[in-house]
């Protein structure tokens, strides 16, 4: 049980970290708040479903299912991700602050009611199941390690080429255009360009996610993308202590592994399962709110420094 | 190429109905290529507007300001700094995360500067030759031993002659410095002063906003007044110094002309 309990937490937790470690680029490297975050990773999962899936038939509403091998999908998850970012991030990212964080929420909110209810796209609310995936059997390999180890790879991709970018020439220009913009315009950088850059960059890897989420669950439904993942990403984000690579990951598995261990508790009744998920749902919350009050991370690192 | 690299025409600038730069007709004045210009006039008098106006920060209201024949108004301050024209600002601007060096990094024309770059890791070279040149320009101002340090260790006056280093990376065309000598000690007010005879000397164009005449008079070869937003007087500082009207309004009668 505690090996299933690592596995899941291993899979699920990297997963979500390509999330978080793409939205720390975005907040804590390029001074973006983005509240949109599922709509990059919901666009990269439908992407990787249509793709994929076999063309309808019987009582599918979807309209294209190009029937291409999962590694075709597997890319087209990265580029509509990667076109989404444009086209949001295109008329919104002149606004600052929490004007971008409440646009880019409200984008994603539209994105979600399109998947509800353009039923030409997925199959509306039903959504696309049987999603076709490779059979990790061929190698072998029994499914869930083979996923854990994918999900695995992916997250340490990302953050390597995350940090790779950063630590350069081209990460000095995103921090100027972080800490002031009009002192960066006025040495002649574009500023405007970083931005949108390291806004399409980062929701690549998000989209990728998306692609193997579809996979792993063989389901893409509009149920499974709602602000509720954007949430837990962000929170997951400020548990880890922000700005850093590692604390996002940290952050993150934290947080999942919390999750998965209350499920695994092996419940007598019915009622004492929806208690226990509601008893979750708060104590999340609550870790939120003394991690912001408190800033307990922050407070090591000062300790740590004097 | 005409002798007039930067012409202000008419340029009024208002915030709401405050007019903030323009005075009764606007404000006229050219500013002659390799010249040094000080530009004078009491708090509040639209000096920083004005610098404001010419970089792009703000755009004016009416009137048209003329870059050596490009006009200004539709570009972006990133455009206009590429056409040849740095600033400093009033209040010192820094890259609070980066080091002192970085600071003054992130002023170069840096080629392997984008993404892509970064992934392949191909700056290292170009990087090297640039550092060298950004410490070049750190020893003149001064603060080459504080290079790696954090700039939010640095003093009022030194975060001036780093924004000055980001700048002279840059050889722009014109520079526009908002009172650089403000909280700066003597030692590096000679500095300073140094520096720019040095970029006079080399042709560049200089605008300078300064309250302390002696420095600016000394290097300045003529002299522009700003009172209420519009132009008081203009001339040579010596023709300035014996003027009425500067003096009342802000000289005052007990300065030593």
């Amino acid at each position: 049980m505690i090996y299933s309990l690592i596995l899941t937490t291993l899979m699920f937790g990297a997963m979500f970290s390509v999330l978080t470690v793409s939205l720390n680029l975005q907040y804590a490297r390029g001074g973006m708040i983005n509240f949109g975050t599922v709509a990059y990773f919901a666009a990269g999962a439908y992407a990787y479903a249509i793709v994929t899936q076999e063309p309808p038939s019987g009582l599918d509403q979807y309209a294209l299912g190009l029937n291409a091998p999962w590694w075709i999908g597997f890319i087209a998850a990265g580029i509509a991700a990667m076109v989404f970012a444009v086209i949001t991030g295109w008329p919104t990212l002149r606004l600052r602050g929490e004007y971008l964080a409440l646009t880019t929420f409200a984008f994603a909110e539209v994105f979600h009611s399109i998947l509800l209810n353009e039923r030409r796209i997925g199959n509306g609310s039903v959504g696309m199941a049987n999603v076709e995936r490779p059979d990790p059997a061929v190698l072998g390999l029994d499914d869930t390690l083979a996923y854990t180890a994918a999900a695995c790879v992916l997250m340490l991709l990302t953050a390597w080429v995350f940090h790779r970018l950063l630590a350069s020439p081209y990460g000095r220009l995103v921090d100027a255009t972080h800490n002031d913009e009009i002192a960066a315009e006025s040495v002649g950088k574009n500023t405007a360009r970083v931005r949108l850059q390291i806004f399409v960059i980062s929701a690549i890897p998000i989209g990728f996610a998306g692609a193997l989420y579809a996979m792993i669950t063989t389901l893409v439904a509009p149920a499974l993308f709602t602000a509720e993942v954007t949430f837990f990403v962000w929170i997951a984000l400020a548990l880890g202590g922000e700005r850093t690579i590692l604390g996002a990951i940290l952050g993150t598995m934290a947080l999942v592994f919390f999750q998965e261990a209350v499920r695994m508790i092996p419940f007598e009744t019915v009622r004492s399962a929806q208690i226990a998920a509601s008893v979750e749902e708060v104590i999340t919350g609550i870790l939120f709110i003394i991690v912001l009050r408190w800033q307990p991370w922050d407070r090591l690192a000062r300790k740590a420094t004097t | 190429m005409s002798d007039t690299i930067l012409q202000l025409k008419g340029v009024i600038k208002e915030f709401r109905k405050f007019r903030a730069v323009g005075g009764a007709e606007g404000l006229t004045f050219d500013v002659r290529r390799g010249g040094f210009l000080g530009l004078i006039g009491p708090n509040g008098a639209g000096k920083s507007t004005t610098f404001n106006l010419i970089s792009g920060v703000l755009e004016p209201t009416m009137g048209t300001v003329t870059f050596d024949g490009t006009d200004l108004s539709s570009l972006s301050i990133a455009e206009i700094a590429g056409l040849g024209l740095g600033r400093t600002f009033q209040t010192p601007r820094a890259f609070d995360s980066l080091s002192v060096l970085d600071n003054v990094m992130v002023g170069l024309a840096h080629d392997e500067e984008g993404p892509l770059a970064a992934l392949l890791g191909r700056w290292k070279g170009t990087e090297r030759a640039l550092t060298g040149k950004a410490e070049a320009a750190l020893e003149r101002v001064g603060l080459i031993a504080r290079r790696h340090d954090s700039v939010s260790n640095l003093s009022g006056g030194e975060l001036r002659m780093l924004e000055v280093a980001r700048q002279l990376v840059r050889e722009p065309r014109i520079l526009l410095l908002d009172e650089p000598t403000a909280g700066v000690d003597p030692t590096l007010q000679g500095k300073l002063s140094q520096i720019l005879s040095d970029l006079h000397a080399q042709g560049t164009t200089l605008i300078v906003v300064e309250h302390n005449l002696g420095f600016l008079m000394s290097l300045a070869d003529s002299v522009v007044v700003l009172q209420n937003g519009g132009l008081l007087a203009q001339g040579a500082p010596d023709d300035i110094r014996r003027d009425p009207a500067v003096i009342a309004a802000y000289l005052g009668a007990d300065h030593e002309a």
